[in-house]
């Protein structure tokens, strides 16, 4: 057995290592529901913020903490606790995703990623 | 419908342009073709360059064009009403020029253009036709992006001269119903995030780093084409290590941006748009490594073609992945969609099949596996199916690169010893391209999902971290020993000799910044999988240390310190230097901004106890790291809200000095909202890094200070505390005039006095006391007014059943003071990182003038 066959078997080893541990590891996208199911785990949930509803934030309490209320992708809304500072554009949001775990009737999120209408795109007429 | 004083005849200039770069690529390239082919050589050569200096000059042109529109405020036109207005600076227009899409496309165009026309007169005769036919192609291909024209349904490429009243968003405009709209209205103007001077440095040199890999790419098909597969390397290599050089300050440019001018908190995030311009650099620096064993000693033949391909299809590949909208949720900066996807598709996958088609050396299997791949694109065409189609197909195009390979491929007789320089190097190589598969397969994760229908959720960055941690120590392990081989063979013996001393200096060294950085107090704290992190810092740190002194002992001991051939050995060590210093600054990064003001954080749930944030009030002063900070207010200029803030050291009495200023600041951005700006402090060792994560910009000035606040209810037991803008509130004690009895007896007056006690933030103890006042079964209301801290409380009632009292507080509304909530950083050794950028990029350009210079002195 040559070393370049050696080498190809750990190339082959590693990729594959790669793709198991990804697979296994790596969250899902999903709603309340789901993430509702199974407390342990951790869920990238898609929906809108309930523009209707204030977003609770008080510095002098805790700077790091906001909650507000969010329907997902299947209509089912929750309050969500976020653990970080209110991100100054919620309000324009047209879609969030939050990455964390449902507690009991509460979504508790350590990340939040959204979208705007005009971040970083050409920008659709604002008339 | 008319209208007055549109300039319709720069667009159709534009156009001509356009159309006329399109036909010029595709002529020149279909006469490289048969100038290739040698048949009636001469004739061809001058038609094909012709053509192509015919498509240089209409990118020029097309460029010269948009400048023209921009520079002129041409509104009519979209993409100037997009991108620019009548109040921008003149440096910006440069900005506005590759801000969109189509302008991007012509960036990449043009040096195209620029690297196509050094390339066809530097290079030998012999491979000038080949590769300058691979050239116009890719040319057609860039060309098309613009062309923005119809074919039945499908729209091919998008036209940067097309007019708002023609454009599918903007044509519904009502200002484009009056006849002379255009002296009413501005542009849109440029992101204002995109204003600063990155904007104007960072995506040209990124874009010329993505030409630069055009050019190994074309050689090496040129070389699979002709069957030539040794000469085309030689007048490569310098092409592969002037793209190292470019892409890699490009891409390093992206890192300084992202730290210096917006809030990531850091200098590299895993991005996919950062990680697309950093997967295209990994697989050429292998390229260019097998490339130098290829010219030393011969051999790794498919390894040259494959990574010199492979570079360039992954820079279209993310050019995919960036510009088709596919990756959606899971990066920041991605472009939406213009429709190109599918255009962008046909672009990498003919490309691919070009590859596959030139690697196959059986006739009769190269027919039938165009046949079949006809076959399959008209399926695919006609009657769907295609995501199988195309799975199936990029399959057995894989299969078949195997077998080829296999079959057709020169190989070595002899294998390489163990104790080789070749071997060790073509590992490294390996090592590079398998890190940038790994992550190039976590970054096409929303790819997979479209492919497959899953629903998995992008790779986080400590993933990341994970899986390219121990890539990266064996990629600097290598880079620290492998030039200690020889080529061939090498005595066991002298290589241990040599690198023992680096070795023993890496580890004693490592090991005494390792012990107290990584294990003294974060080992017995951390769980398992921080454990084995914390263990791999360690070895990286080691092992960097490793390479940087292996490399300078190369340099001083072996070279006996000659510059002039040190050029890997420098740009080695500035590899090291970069992953030392991020590695440091990464993983000792330090939240200065305990959220010290904080009041009741146990009320707040268990599992919560990741203070980040501090809060500041105006005139505060409350420590950070090993400062202590005031917050002197803020000031507006433009749309920018700067908080200025002072930071205090502590001089041998314990007197305050001031430190520093910083000031982030807010943008308050008509077109984006509010996005945030950190501002940093640069000291040797490290950097305090700040950025505002909430702050009020509107300046709404109190006109009534006096006034109070609307009252708020609070309902309360013994002990319990009242939260003040100002102060904290105790309720101390309950009395009254008569007990329960004696009330109850007569009729008469009953008092009950809460004892509050108030704190402010100085630690003074206020006291109030107001009354709960009962007089014949009426509660008489009474008012306490504590005027040093502007509080008011009513005490009105009592809720004996749960032993509760009820007070409603009013506040002044000067109380309110203006507030920020920051958090901030320090970055240990931050600037270890960017010394080893510096250091890599000369250590590359000496390499490279080192190699002109030789090839020079041979052909002389």
């Amino acid at each position: 057995m040559k070393k370049i066959h050696i080498l190809g078997i750990v190339v082959i080893a590693v990729a594959i290592g790669v793709i198991f541990t990804s697979l296994q590891s790596s969250a899902t996208y999903s709603d309340f529901t789901e993430a509702g199911a199974n407390p342990e785990t951790e869920y990238h949930v898609v929906g809108k913020l309930n523009k209707t509803v204030p977003v609770q934030y008080d510095p002098k309490i805790n700077a790091d903490q906001c909650s507000f209320m969010m329907i997902d992708n299947k209509g089912i809304e929750k309050q969500v606790v976020l653990h970080k500072s209110v991100p100054q554009d919620i309000q324009k949001s047209e879609q969030i995703v939050l990455i964390g775990k449902m507690q009991g009737d509460v979504f508790e999120a350590d990340e939040i990623l959204m979208k705007c209408p005009s971040k970083y795109n050409d920008g659709k007429p604002q008339v | 419908m008319g209208t007055i004083g549109e300039h319709l005849w720069v667009g159709q200039l534009g156009n001509a342009f356009i159309v006329l770069s399109f036909i010029a690529a595709l002529f020149s390239g279909i006469g490289y073709y048969f100038y290739s082919k040698e048949v009636l050589t001469s004739e061809w050569k001058k038609f094909a360059n012709t053509a192509f200096s015919i498509h240089s000059l209409s990118i020029l042109g097309i460029a010269g064009t948009l400048f023209f529109m921009l520079f002129n405020h041409y509104y009519e036109y979209a993409y100037v009403y997009q991108h620019s207005n009548n109040e921008m600076p003149m440096q910006y227009i440069m900005s506005c020029f590759w801000e969109g899409q189509e302008g991007s496309f012509l960036l990449w165009a043009f040096w195209n253009v620029v690297l196509g026309n050094i390339l066809r007169k530097t290079i030998d005769a012999k491979w000038e036709a080949p590769t300058m036919a691979i050239f116009a192609l890719v040319q057609v291909f860039i060309a098309s992006m613009l062309l923005g024209i119809f074919i039945g349904d499908y729209k091919l490429g998008s036209n940067p001269f097309l007019l708002l009243r023609e454009h599918s968003e903007y044509s519904k405009l009502p200002f484009l119903n009056i006849p002379d709209y255009l002296t009413k209205i501005n542009g849109r103007g440029l992101n204002p995030l995109l204003m600063n001077y990155w904007m104007t440095i960072h995506p040209p040199t990124l874009f010329l780093g993505f030409s630069s890999t055009l050019v190994p790419f074309v050689f090496a098909i040129a070389g699979l084409w002709k069957r030539d597969f040794t000469t085309w390397q030689k007048p490569a290599l310098t092409w592969t290590f002037f793209s190292i050089m470019i892409l890699g300050t490009g891409i390093l440019m992206g890192g300084a941006w992202a730290y210096e001018a917006l809030s990531f908190g850091g200098f590299w995030a895993w991005d996919p748009v950062e990680n697309s311009s950093l997967v295209p650099w990994l697989v050429m620096v292998g390229a260019g490594h097998v490339m130098i064993i290829n010219k030393n000693k011969g051999g790794s033949l498919f390894m040259t073609h494959l990574m010199a391909i492979a570079s360039f299809l992954l820079v279209l590949y993310s050019t995919f992945l960036t510009r088709s909208g596919i990756l959606g949720n899971s990066s920041v900066h991605a472009f939406t969609d213009l429709g190109m996807q599918g255009q962008l598709v046909v672009y990498v996958l003919t490309f691919v099949f070009l590859c596959v088609v030139l690697l196959i050396h059986d006739k009769l299997i190269r027919v039938s596996y165009v046949m079949i791949s006809l076959l399959m694109l008209f399926v695919g065409i006609t009657f769907g199916y295609k995501i199988n189609l195309l799975l199936t197909w990029l399959a057995l195009s894989f299969i078949i690169t195997i077998y080829s390979y296999v079959k057709f491929f020169p190989k070595e007789e002899e294998e390489e010893s163990l104790y080789s320089r070749e071997f060790w190097m073509f590992v490294g190589s390996l090592v590079f391209l398998l890190s940038s598969l790994v992550i190039t397969y976590f970054t096409s994760i929303p790819v997979m999902n479209k492919l497959f229908h899953m629903e998995k959720a992008p790779i986080k960055i400590a993933d990341y971290n994970l899986w390219m941690v121990p890539f990266t120590i064996v990629a600097l392990i290598l880079v620290a020993v492998t030039q200690y081989f020889k080529y061939k063979k090498t005595d066991p013996k002298q290589f241990i000799k040599h690198i023992s001393l680096s070795g023993i200096l890496a580890v004693v060294f490592g090991l005494s910044a390792v012990i107290p950085l990584y294990f003294l107090k974060d080992y017995s704290l951390a769980k398992s999988i921080d454990k084995w992190n914390l263990i791999s810092y360690g070895l990286l740190f080691i092992a960097a240390l490793f390479a940087v002194f292996c490399n300078l002992d190369y340099w001083i001991r072996v070279l006996k310190g000659k510059t002039r051939h040190a050029g890997s050995s420098i740009a080695h060590i500035g590899f090291a230097l970069i992953l030392l210093g991020a590695l440091i600054s990464t993983s000792k990064k330090q939240t200065i901004s305990q959220n010290t003001s904080s009041k009741n954080v146990a009320s707040l749930g268990e599992n919560f106890n990741a203070q980040k944030s501090l809060v500041l009030s105006v005139g505060d002063t409350l420590p950070i790291g090993n400062y202590l900070v005031t917050y002197k207010g803020k000031e507006r200029k433009g749309i920018d809200v700067f908080f200025n803030m002072d930071y205090f050291t502590k001089d041998a009495n314990g007197k305050l000095v001031k430190a520093f200023e910083l000031s982030p600041r807010l943008e308050d951005n008509p077109k984006m909202g509010i996005s945030s700006h950190p501002d940093t402090k640069h000291f040797l060792s490290n950097d305090i890094y700040s950025h505002i994560t909430y702050g009020v910009v509107s300046d709404t000035k109190e006109v009534k200070k006096d006034a109070y606040k609307e009252p708020t209810n609070f309902v309360g037991h013994m002990n319990d505390t009242i939260f003040a803008d100002n102060a904290i509130i105790k309720i101390d004690s309950i009395t009254t005039n008569l007990t329960e009895d004696e009330y109850s007896k007569n009729d008469s007056l009953l008092i009950v006095t809460a004892v509050l006690k108030a704190t402010d933030i100085n630690g003074k103890v206020y006291r109030a006391t107001p009354k709960y006042i009962l007089k014949q079964n009426m509660v008489m209301p009474d008012e306490f007014v504590l005027d040093e801290l502007g509080l008011k409380f009513v005490f009105w009632k009592i809720n004996p059943n749960e032993g509760s009292i009820e007070i409603q507080m009013a506040e002044k509304v000067s109380n309110a003071k203006d507030f920020v909530v920051l958090e901030a950083y320090m970055f240990p050794f931050i600037n270890v990182l960017w010394l080893g950028c510096l250091v890599m990029v000369i250590g590359t350009i000496v390499a490279i003038i080192e190699r002109r210079r030789l090839n020079k002195l041979k052909a002389q």
